[in-house]
C-alpha cells in the first residue's frame, strides 16, 4: 500500500462523508446533546460528573464506530462500488484502512465535544490532569472493539436489518453497561447482567484511566472475549459471504 | 502508455476448462477462453445463459471450482493482473457526493503511475460535467463516467459488461470509435452486449454460451463467409401465392423466405413464371447467421 494510493483513499472517503452533512452532523452531535441533557446536569459536581462525562465519552466512539463503520458492512456487501473498487491496480486493503482512519476521525471529533462540554457546561474538574489524555486514549482503544462488534453484525444481518437490529443491541447495551446512568443506580438484576457487557467493560475501562487506577483486568478480560467472540463471527460470516460471492 | 503490455508475452486472457456451480445450479460449464492482443470478442447469450459468472470469474471476483483463468499469465485478482486491467461494472453505483474528476484521480491515484486522463474525458464528452457531482446525472452519463474508467489509463485488457445501456446514438458512436481505436492500437476487449450492431461494429469474435455452455465460437468475419444464406423478398398480385418449396411466409404486404442459395432460388422463380415485384435480396442479420449456425454446433 503505498502512501499515494492510501492518501486517495482518505480523500474518497472523506469527501463522501463530509458533503453528506445529513449524515455527520447527527452522528458527531448525537453523543454530546445526550450528554449535555441526561448526563451533564444530573451527575452534579464531584468525581461523580467526570464519571458522567468518560461513559458519555464511551458512549460517543462506541456509537460511531459500532454504527458508521461496523454496521455498514452489511450495505457494502451489495455495493457494485466496492465491487469495482476490488479490481482496481494497488492494494485491496487501503480502502479498508481508509474506512478505519475515518472511523476513528469521526469518533474522535464525536468524543472530542464530549470532553468540550464536560469541562464547559459539566464542570467537570479533575484533580490529576493527566486523566484527560488517559481518557483519551483509552475511548479510542475502544474504538477498535466497537468497530469490529458492528462489523459482526453488519457481517450477518441483511443490508435492511441491519440498522434496526444495531438499535435493538446497542441501546440497550448502553443502558446495561451502565453509560446512561451509573451502575449503582441499575436495579440488581440489571447490575448482575451489567458486569458482564462490552459496555461496562469500557465503562470500567475509562472510569479507571481517569481515575488514574491501574485498568481492572476482570473487565479487560471481558473486553477481550467479546472482541474475540465478534472476531471469530465475523471472519465466518465473511468466509460464508466469500463462498457465495467470490469463491 | 501501454509498456506494461510489452512486458508479458502471455495472452490477455487464458481460461481453460472454467465451471461454477452454485448449489445444484450449473452456472458455467467448461468454458475455455481466449482473447489475443488486438482483438474484441463478444461474450453473447440470453439472460442467465452464465455470462455474468463467467465474467467474474475471468475478472477475479469469482473463483472457478474447476479450471484455470490467467490474464497476461497472472492469476485473476492478482495485483499483477490488476494492474493490466480496466473495468466498467454493470451498475456503477457511484456515489453521488464525487465529480467525475475526482473519480478518475482515485482511479489513476491507484496505478503504480499516474496517468493523465484528459484522452477519456474527451473520449468520452466529459468535458461538460466533469467537475459536477454525480447526484442528478443522467443514465447516460453514468456509464459515459463507467467507459472512462474502463480505458483509463489504457490498460492492457477492458472488461465492458452492457457498456452502452443507456447511452445515446451519439454516444453509441463515440463509445465505438474509441473501443476500435484501442483495439487497433494492440488493446485487448471483451464485451458484452444486447445490441448485435455493437457487437458486429466493436468485435473480431464471438463466443457465446447457453446454460453455462459453449454453444458458438468463431470469427465474425468466418460466420458471414460459411452462411451464405441470404434473405429475399417480394411483393405478388392479389390472389397470387408463392411455390410451396420456397417455404415463404407473409407478413405485411411483402413474402419473406431465406435461402443458402438465392441465384439458383431466384432463376426457379423466374423460370416458374412467379409474377414477383419490387424484389429485396440481402444478407441474414448477424442475430439470424446465429440463429442459423447454432443448432449445426450444438453440443
Amino acid at each position: 500500500m503505498t502512501a499515494r494510493q492510501l492518501q486517495a483513499e482518505l480523500t474518497l472517503v472523506l469527501r463522501v462523508l463530509l458533503r453528506q452533512p445529513g449524515f455527520w452532523v447527527p452522528t458527531v452531535l448525537f453523543p454530546a446533546m445526550l450528554y449535555a441533557f441526561f448526563g451533564a446536569g444530573l451527575a452534579g459536581s464531584g468525581p461523580a460528573a467526570g464519571y458522567a462525562m468518560a461513559s458519555f465519552a464511551v458512549y460517543a466512539v462506541l456509537g460511531v464506530g459500532f454504527y458508521q463503520f461496523g454496521v455498514t458492512v452489511a450495505q457494502d456487501r451489495a455495493d457494485p462500488f466496492i465491487r469495482w473498487q476490488r479490481l482496481l491496480p494497488g492494494a485491496t486493503s487501503a480502502p479498508w484502512v481508509a474506512r478505519i482512519v475515518a472511523g476513528v476521525g469521526f469518533s474522535a471529533v464525536a468524543m472530542g465535544l464530549v470532553l468540550v462540554l464536560g469541562k464547559t457546561l459539566g464542570g467537570v474538574v479533575l484533580a490529576d490532569t493527566g486523566g484527560w489524555g488517559r481518557l483519551v486514549m483509552i475511548t479510542l482503544l475502544a474504538a477498535g472493539p466497537a468497530t469490529l462488534m458492528g462489523t459482526a453484525l453488519g457481517s450477518l444481518a441483511s443490508a435492511r436489518a441491519a440498522v434496526p437490529l444495531a438499535n435493538l443491541i446497542f441501546l440497550p447495551l448502553a443502558y446495561l453497561g451502565g453509560l446512561w446512568m451509573p451502575p449503582q443506580m441499575l436495579p440488581e438484576t440489571v447490575a448482575a447482567i451489567s458486569v458482564w457487557t462490552p459496555t461496562r467493560a469500557m465503562g470500567e475501562l475509562a472510569w479507571a484511566a481517569l481515575d488514574g487506577r491501574s485498568l481492572p483486568l476482570r473487565f479487560a478480560a471481558v473486553l477481550a472475549g467479546w472482541t474475540a467472540f465478534a472476531a471469530a463471527i465475523t471472519w465466518a460470516a465473511q468466509a460464508r459471504h466469500g463462498k457465495l460471492n467470490f469463491g | 502508455m501501454r509498456g506494461n503490455m510489452s512486458t508479458s508475452h502471455h495472452k490477455p486472457i487464458e481460461a481453460l476448462d472454467i465451471a461454477k456451480r452454485f448449489g445444484a445450479v450449473t452456472a458455467v460449464a467448461g468454458l475455455s477462453l481466449h482473447l489475443g492482443r488486438g482483438e474484441a470478442l463478444g461474450l453473447l447469450g440470453p439472460n442467465g445463459a452464465g455470462k455474468s459468472t463467467a465474467l467474474a470469474m475471468l475478472m477475479g471476483l469469482r473463483v472457478p471450482d474447476a479450471g484455470a483463468v490467467r490474464l497476461f499469465g497472472h492469476p485473476p485478482g492478482s495485483a499483477a493482473a490488476r494492474a493490466m486491467m480496466g473495468v466498467t461494472p454493470q451498475a456503477a453505483g457511484f456515489p453521488d457526493q464525487l465529480t467525475p474528476r475526482e473519480l478518475l484521480s482515485y482511479a489513476t491515484a491507484r496505478r503504480a503511475r499516474a496517468v493523465p486522463f484528459d484522452d477519456v474525458i474527451a473520449a468520452f464528452g466529459l468535458s461538460p460535467v466533469i467537475d459536477r457531482r454525480m447526484a442528478g446525472f443522467s443514465g447516460g452519463e453514468v456509464r459515459r463516467v463507467a467507459l472512462a474508467l474502463a480505458f483509463l489509463g489504457r490498460p492492457g485488457l477492458v472488461f465492458l459488461d452492457e457498456p452502452t445501456t443507456g447511452l445515446d446514438a451519439e454516444a453509441q458512436q463515440a463509445f465505438r470509435a474509441t473501443a476500435r481505436g484501442y483495439v487497433q492500437d494492440g488493446g485487448a476487449l471483451i464485451l458484452t452486449s444486447h445490441h448485435w450492431d455493437e457487437i458486429e461494429a466493436v468485435c473480431d469474435r464471438i463466443t457465446m454460451i447457453d446454460k453455462g455452455h459453449k454453444v458458438m465460437d468463431g470469427t465474425l468475419a468466418d460466420m458471414r463467409a460459411r452462411m451464405q444464406a441470404r434473405r429475399i423478398s417480394f411483393a405478388l398480385p392479389e390472389g397470387a401465392h408463392p411455390p410451396d418449396w420456397l417455404r415463404a411466409t407473409h407478413a405485411g404486404d411483402r413474402w419473406h423466405a431465406e435461402t443458402d442459395d438465392s441465384d439458383a432460388c431466384l432463376r426457379r422463380l423466374v423460370d416458374e413464371g412467379t409474377p414477383f415485384a419490387d424484389l429485396i435480396v440481402e444478407p441474414l442479420a448477424l442475430p439470424d447467421v446465429i440463429a442459423r449456425i447454432k443448432p449445426e454446433n450444438r453440443p
